[in-house]
């Protein structure tokens, strides 16, 4: 009995590393032999909009976009950019992640943008409306067709509950939109 | 230049490239936050050229851990390039023979030459990028322009249709440049600029340092390529 265990425990263990190199070789092929297909086509762009609910099932009355552009970048701060920009490479990996989910639903890239969210509410950087403990949000492709920019909506995520912490600290600070 | 001299310059700005995006992963999210300090940690000793065949095994390992964890590159072409340029360096270290060190170093320039020359190819047999409409939806529908009033430059038709092609000529003539040390070192210049720009324009500043950590390379591989 216990030979065999341990040969399906071997096994396992054997499926599983397999399964993780062939997923790893599957993300490094591509950057030791990469194409470098810079802006080959202007596919459709993502837009993230935040909305905040009374409950798991509602629908938010007000969509505010996330990290929307200044009008203007000075000299200044577009040389700090140049060093440091960890705000708007973060941006840029989420828009990866929203081209993703445009392919086709991938729970990680979901996660992933919801994790951002989430933490820049904790940091103060979005306002949460009060007495909507719910956050959710939504991924809208900006295209151009013929000579009409359009703008259709193709994801809305799963709402989350926001902590006490978050959303107490965050309306305190900010007030109510 | 010399291949040795090459390689250390290499090392230096892969260096401080790879200090420039810890400390942007350290201001992020966890797990990445851990990973940012160990990344700087060994970025400063390839800068101060300590061990560097551990060193860059070592960012080799980070480099593979954050690629998993992201599920492909986090910051696209600048992450494929800063393993490509990693990789190369370290196996130019671990080569056998002089020969294969070349062989490792040579596929760094190829692959920093055929960047530009594979990004031009795609945009000339493109009719939108000829146009100058494919460079106007960058700047009027993409997510890159870093400012409001970057984006309004998608309103000059004119001026996209020049950029569009100034980018595409300079772009697929750049592996002429490998002709000439002179022609190279001011192709180089050039394409600083373009990347510099990039940065500014569309926030890619990753790109630009890291781009910058493969000229040395390139600088040895067309003395090389001259002297057979």
């Amino acid at each position: 009995m216990n030979s065999v265990g341990n040969q399906n425990m071997l096994s396992v263990a054997g499926q599983l590393i397999f399964r993780k190199t062939e997923k790893m070789l599957k993300f490094l092929l591509p950057v030791i032999f990469p194409s470098w297909r810079f802006f080959s086509s202007i596919g459709p762009s993502p837009r993230i909009h935040i909305g905040f609910l009374r409950d798991e099932n509602g629908e938010p009355e007000v969509w505010q976009e996330f990290r929307p552009r200044p009008a203007k970048i000075s000299l200044k701060s577009g040389f700090w950019r140049l060093l440091h920009s960890p705000k708007w490479n973060e941006t840029l990996y989420i828009n990866t992640c929203a081209e993703r989910l445009f392919e086709g639903y991938s729970e990680m890239r979901e996660r992933e943008i919801m994790r951002r969210i989430l933490a820049a509410i904790q940091k103060g950087e979005i306002l949460v409306e009060a007495a909507k403990p719910y956050v959710t949000y939504r991924i809208s492709a900006i295209m151009r067709e013929g000579q009409v920019t359009t703008q259709q909506i193709t994801f809305v995520a799963t709402p989350v509950l926001l902590s006490d912490s978050v959303s107490i600290s965050s309306v305190s600070e900010q007030g109510t939109v | 230049m010399l291949l040795e001299q090459a390689v250390r310059y290499s090392e230096i700005i892969l260096g401080l490239a790879y200090a420039q995006q810890s400390v942007e992963y350290i201001r992020g999210l966890q797990p990445e936050k851990v990973w940012g300090v160990i990344l700087l940690l060994l970025s400063c000793l390839l800068l101060i050229g300590f061990q560097p065949v551990f060193v860059e095994a070592g960012l080799l390992i980070i480099a593979c851990i954050l690629l998993y964890r992201f599920q492909g590159p986090y910051n696209g072409g600048s992450d494929c390039m800063s393993i490509l340029v990693l990789l190369c360096l370290f196996l130019s270290h671990v080569a056998p023979t002089p020969f294969w060190k070349q062989i490792a170093l040579g596929y760094l320039a190829f692959q920093l030459t055929f960047s530009y020359f594979q990004s031009g190819y795609i945009k000339i047999i493109n009719t939108d990028w000829r146009s100058g409409q494919a460079l106007t939806d960058v700047f009027a529908i993409t997510a890159y322009p870093v400012s409001e009033r970057v984006r309004d430059w998608a309103k000059s038709p004119r001026l996209m249709l020049f950029m569009s092609w100034l980018v595409i000529v300079f772009e697929l003539l750049f592996p002429l440049s490998l002709l000439n040390h002179y022609a190279l070192m001011v192709a180089l210049s050039i394409t600083a600029a373009f990347h510099l720009a990039n940065a500014c324009l569309f926030g890619l500043n990753r790109f630009f340092w890291i781009w910058l950590a493969a000229y040395p390379i390139i600088l040895w591989f067309q003395s090389r390529l001259m002297a057979t």
